[in-house]
């Protein structure tokens, strides 16, 4: 398959997420993320009043946007996208200057404290590339997330994605999340939601 | 809907008030730039001290000034690769050149002009007053450009930074040129005192006009963003209401804006040097003040 026919993404069917936090912990391990830092992580909500109540779930990680603000705004090119759409950050060019964990609208970068640059997901671009799925995908015991390639119409993220109603994060951003959602709840995609 | 966030991750702010501090110092050498240049190309006699007082502040603010930037990277000494890797597209590369030109010619043009070769300063003046305001002006286009934040992501952002800097660098001048006379320049005789008191009461006058101009323009970024997104609105309620709103509502609007408009337009008032020394110390801490709030509530509401 030649290089420009692909272009990875994610789908999280939310009809199957349980909110175990797997997919935190195989992310940390897998890739070595420090205490106080996550690349991947579970935000959870409870709405409504008793007895009409219920817990949502929402799996976070970088969606790798196809316009990436973050690469616009890095000043040393250290934040690039690859041929397959993954962001990524090259840690011996980033110089820590932050301006892209400022300008992210998804909040989804910080900085290494042991290493002290940029950090962020990458898809597990290092298994990618290797022909295995990312440690999250491979550890979800519900199958909630699925990751593939978007331009390949026989992979099963295409199938899920022509076949479902999804969603993105912040579509107003334009930056095309490569992250699709299906079934998120709206006041779980709120940020502004419950914080009082 | 009741709504309860159960779990969620949170980070570190990543700028922080060194990256204020930053904009302060160079908004405040960029207002010292303009104000001396205007000066020295007015060529009135008894506007020359002010052009000289400029002259010296405008580089050596803005040596400090990429100090604090280069102490906030992650990584300090990598800080040479905003010269080889260049992303064009990122404001901050249009800054690290302009940090470099700005300076130099600042200290070509003083050079010149304590030499007394006026006519050579003030082509370097008309050269430097777009470089001191794009100097100052990207710092506004690296905000409106990080459009994750409601209080950033305005195209006023710009020329908001630009009039806080004339603001904050008339206030310094001034406040500059009444130390010179009262400590430096004792012994003048009572005419030169009185064309003094003159050029520091016209210069009040200009640093009136430029908190108005302020005001409004800071009046209509808090109208459309009361107005505008959920997010916009959340953090117009932040400064309005919330954690900044005695940074905000006293210490930038009120201290820093109305009450050196006082001082400067009440007659009764602004017969006393001690009241032009007073607006200028308020307006100057007004506009830092206005850096934080800028800087740090613009990054303090959750994006997920």
């Amino acid at each position: 398959m030649k290089k420009a026919d692909v272009r990875y993404g994610m789908v999280i069917d939310l009809r199957r997420c349980i909110g175990c936090h797997s997919c935190s912990v195989a992310c940390k391990s897998e890739n070595d993320v420090p205490l106080s830092v996550y690349r991947s992580w579970v935000k959870v909500i409870e709405k409504g009043k008793y007895p009409n109540v219920s817990r949502s779930f929402l799996p976070s990680l970088c969606n790798n946007c196809e316009q990436p603000i973050c690469v616009q705004n890095c000043p040393t090119k250290a934040s690039y996208q690859r041929e397959d759409g993954v962001v990524m950050v090259d840690p011996h060019r980033c110089i820590g200057c932050k301006y892209c964990i400022a300008s992210c609208p998804y909040d989804v970068r910080f900085v290494n404290p042991i290493k002290r640059i940029v950090q962020k997901c990458y898809f597990c671009n290092h298994r990618v590339d290797a022909g295995i799925a990312p440690a999250c995908v491979v550890t979800c015991l519900g199958r909630a997330r699925i990751f593939g390639n978007l331009r390949d119409p026989k992979s099963e993220i295409s199938h899920l994605l022509a076949t479902n109603p999804v969603q993105v994060l912040k579509p107003e951003m334009a930056t095309k999340p490569q992250v699709f959602y299906i079934g998120a709840d709206l006041e779980a995609m709120d940020p502004m939601k419950g914080r009082e | 809907m009741d709504v309860n966030v159960v779990y969620n991750t949170s980070y570190e702010m990543p700028l922080g008030y060194l990256i204020a501090t930053y904009f302060y110092l160079t908004g405040l050498s960029a207002g010292s730039f303009v104000v001396s240049v205007i000066a020295t190309i007015g060529g009135k006699k008894e506007y020359k001290p002010i052009g000289r007082i400029g002259a010296v502040m405008a580089p050596i603010l803005l040596i400090l000034a990429p100090m604090t930037l280069i102490v906030d990277l992650e990584q300090p000494f990598r800080f040479w690769h905003l010269f080889l890797y260049l992303n064009l597209k990122s404001p901050i590369t249009y800054g690290s050149f302009l940090l470099s030109a700005y300076p130099i010619n600042g200290l070509i043009y003083a050079w010149y002009l304590f030499t007394g070769r006026e006519k050579i300063a003030k082509i370097l003046g008309i050269i430097g007053i777009p470089l001191a305001l794009a100097t100052h002006g990207y710092t506004g286009f690296i905000l409106a450009l990080g459009k994750g934040r409601a209080l950033w992501s305005t195209a006023l952002m710009p020329t908001l930074f630009i009039i806080s800097a004339m603001v904050s660098g008339v206030a310094l001048m001034i406040l500059l040129a009444v130390i010179r006379n009262r400590y430096f320049f004792k012994g003048k005789p009572a005419e030169e005192k009185l064309e003094d008191e003159k050029l520091i009461s016209g210069l009040t006058k200009f640093l009136g006009a430029f908190i108005i101009a302020d005001l409004f323009l800071v009046f209509n970024d808090i109208l459309v963003l009361m107005t505008s997104t959920e997010e916009a609105l959340g953090v117009a309620k932040l400064i309005l209401f919330g954690d900044f709103s005695w940074e905000f509502l006293v210490i930038e609007i009120f201290l820093g804006g109305f009450v050196p408009l006082f001082l400067i337009f009440n007659s009764k008032v602004n017969r006393y040097m001690k009241s032009t020394v007073i607006a200028s110390l308020l307006t100057l801490i007004g506009v830092y003040s206005m850096r934080v709030v800028v800087v740090i509530a613009g990054q303090s509401l959750p994006l997920h």
